[in-house]
């Protein structure tokens, strides 16, 4: 299966179920690890500065991610700090391997203990901007 | 991705120098797994991403470690290309030229060191982006503005060493002052800042003798560890007048009248004029305007113009300073474009600091066929002239028509030169598509040839081809320009061919891809 491929059928996946997707965890950036990290408030909040410095600049209001997730899955899929449904394998994956348009993120960029911050913030219950 | 090695490097080599980089810099800091590699390829590549595939990457903390790597890397023959936040899209992200190199991720390294807002300068690190300079401003309300190019995402650094331009000029026109590490590891500062203790490193550009900096941009010659760079004092007022053209023909007539108030300081920075394209290429897609393989046909290019209330060259022209000042100038810019339109245009007064922030919103350009997308650009130099500027427009667009693509085209009017960037859209899972944007582009670079002029920033791909048309007596400055390389990078680690520039050592590869 190609990248492409692979990674459409995982957008796929992760907009439509809330479960992460074992056949492509192994696949996912070495940092990867199947549950969302445990969510102390220090961590969200560590989480929630990094995707404001790292994230925010494309996948908040206005920005160029939202713009095109509304286009690819409906307004209301388009912010994802409001999203319920991204599974920590499906936010480290795309994160490091990109998706359709969005580049890959390295780990000088996003250090694996900030993408964990984010999975963390992202997954968290109710998380929002 | 498949491991790709430097030419003629061993893995065993490769290996030894990974792990003497390690002691260096950590083992955090030596990137090395299949994501890691991937996450430099090029994001919008035109060809195989493979062709610049690195090897690895190495992210030094600071200075020192820059030195002890690029040292080691003259030990063991290792190849390194310096990126500063990697986004340089379109000319090729963060990859390098030749697959199996290095990259020297200089993003953790992100210190704004200084910025005086008495005398209008700041000094930064390679990993300060355009957000965290523009906030960093905003936070402290220091009065200074900064050009901001159409991708914010990037290196204030990076951008002003590729020649990157906004609505303020060429931002490489305002760096004074460098600190740079040589191939072999050497500390130096450029200019005023040859002093040991000197005091107007970020206020005076030459220094004594040779002046160093422009010899550092677009090249591959030193790695840039801090840059200053002139900013400009806040504005008191600012005027826009917007500007709509309603045929292709019109482009003539707005060079002659707005060339010479931009040589005379009227309008105080680039005259910018877009096609009618760049206004459905971000907000739409391409599917919902038409379906065919050509170039767009004028009926729908006349229904984007009206959805978009555009006309077919957009530019506003954007006078800011003191207001009487501008008031002034705003006279004199309607007086000369009324002496070859009655059209009335549109004209906004606003405060000095009105210019939005930076953005990534332009990206989405890239969705335009749907998909996984990319845009490379071609953009020669040529005379401000009138008549030359519309033929250029017109031969342009008459190649994207000939390879079935659609024109969007930007021309930036510098008083003396014009800078024609042609925007090329396309579909990254489109091999047909692609093979006919390499052949435009390839097109263009005879075409300008043919004319006298010369590009003047590419994508990777290109380099070779570009620099090839840079051949008075027999290509005499590549040869001068491999010279210098070849004195300051004997074992040639530092980005092999960068624009063109090939180390003894790869010398070969020239032209491989």
């Amino acid at each position: 299966m190609s990248r492409l491929v692979r990674a459409v059928a995982f957008a796929c996946l992760a907009a439509s179920s809330l479960a992460a997707a074992p056949a492509f965890a192994a696949e996912a950036a070495s940092s990867a690890a199947a549950p969302a990290p445990a969510a102390t408030p220090a961590l969200i909040e560590r989480g929630r500065a990094a995707f404001t410095h790292r994230c925010s600049m494309c996948h908040r209001e206005g920005g160029t991610g939202t713009f095109i997730l509304a286009r690819r899955l409906g307004a209301e899929q388009s912010l994802i700090e409001k999203r319920t449904n991204l599974a920590p394998e499906y936010i480290r994956y795309v994160v490091r391997w990109g998706l359709v348009n969005m580049p890959r993120i390295s780990r000088v960029e996003l250090p694996d203990p900030d993408l964990e911050a984010v999975v963390a913030y992202l997954s968290a219950p109710r998380a929002g901007p | 991705m498949k491991l790709i090695l430097p030419p003629g490097m061993s893995a065993a080599q490769f290996e030894r120098a990974l792990a003497a980089m390690a002691r260096i810099v950590g083992n955090d800091w030596v990137l090395r797994t299949d994501a890691d590699r991937e996450t430099y390829l090029d994001q919008y590549a035109p060809g195989l991403e493979e062709s610049h595939a690195p090897s690895a990457a190495i992210a030094p903390a600071n200075v020192e470690q820059v030195q002890a790597v690029l040292r080691v890397a003259n030990e063991h023959r290792l190849p390194l290309w310096p990126i500063s936040r990697g986004k340089n899209f379109g000319y090729g992200g963060a990859a390098p030229r030749m697959p199996g190199t290095a990259m020297l991720d200089l993003g953790r390294m992100d210190r704004i060191i200084e910025v005086n807002e008495q005398l209008g300068y700041c000094i930064v690190e390679p990993g300060v982006g355009f957000f965290d300079l523009y906030e960093y401003l905003k936070e402290r309300r220091i009065p200074l503005q900064m050009g901001i190019p159409g991708n914010g995402w990037g290196s204030v650094v990076g951008n002003a060493l590729e020649r990157g331009f906004s609505g303020m000029g060429d931002h490489s026109g305002n760096i004074c002052g460098l600190e740079l590490v040589l191939p072999t590891g050497e500390l130096v500062r450029t200019g005023m800042g040859a002093m040991a203790d000197g005091k107007a490193w970020p206020l005076f550009k030459h220094g004594f003798g040779p002046s160093w900096d422009q010899m550092i941009v677009q090249g591959n010659y030193a790695v840039v560890t801090k840059l200053c760079l002139w900013m400009r004092p806040a504005d008191e007022a600012s005027i826009t007048i917007d500007v709509k053209l309603d045929k292709p023909e019109d482009l003539e007539w707005y060079v002659a009248a707005t060339t010479p108030l931009r040589l005379r300081g009227v309008i105080d920075g680039l005259v910018r004029v877009t096609s009618y394209q760049a206004s459905a290429t971000v907000p739409t897609l391409r599917s919902e305007w038409y379906q065919g393989r050509d170039s767009i046909p004028e009926d729908v290019i006349g229904r984007i113009m009206q959805r978009f209330n555009v006309g077919w060259w957009n530019g506003p022209i954007r006078l800011q300073g003191y207001a009487d000042v501008c008031e002034a100038n705003l006279a004199r810019v309607q007086s000369a474009l009324a002496r070859y339109s009655s059209k009335e245009f549109e004209v906004r007064r606003g405060p000095g600091d009105n210019q939005p922030g930076p953005s990534t919103y332009p990206l989405q350009m890239v969705n335009w066929y749907g998909g996984r997308g990319g845009h490379i650009g071609y953009s020669p130099v040529m005379p401000a002239d009138p008549k030359l500027v519309q033929r250029q427009f017109e031969r342009t667009r008459r190649r994207y028509q000939e390879f079935g693509l659609d024109y969007s085209g930007t021309f930036y009017i510098d008083g003396r030169a014009a800078t024609n960037v042609n925007l090329i859209l396309y579909s990254k899972d489109d091999a047909e598509q692609k093979e006919r944007v390499r052949k435009l582009f390839l097109a263009l670079i005879e075409d300008a040839k043919a004319e006298g002029y010369g590009e003047y920033r590419t994508h990777l791909s290109y380099m070779d081809d570009v620099a090839a048309s840079y051949d008075f007596n027999g290509h005499a400055l590549l040869k001068l320009n491999e010279k210098v390389k070849d004195t300051l990078d004997p074992n040639g680690i530092l980005a092999p061919g960068r624009n063109g520039i090939w180390p003894q050592r790869y010398r070969a590869q020239r032209g491989r891809l």
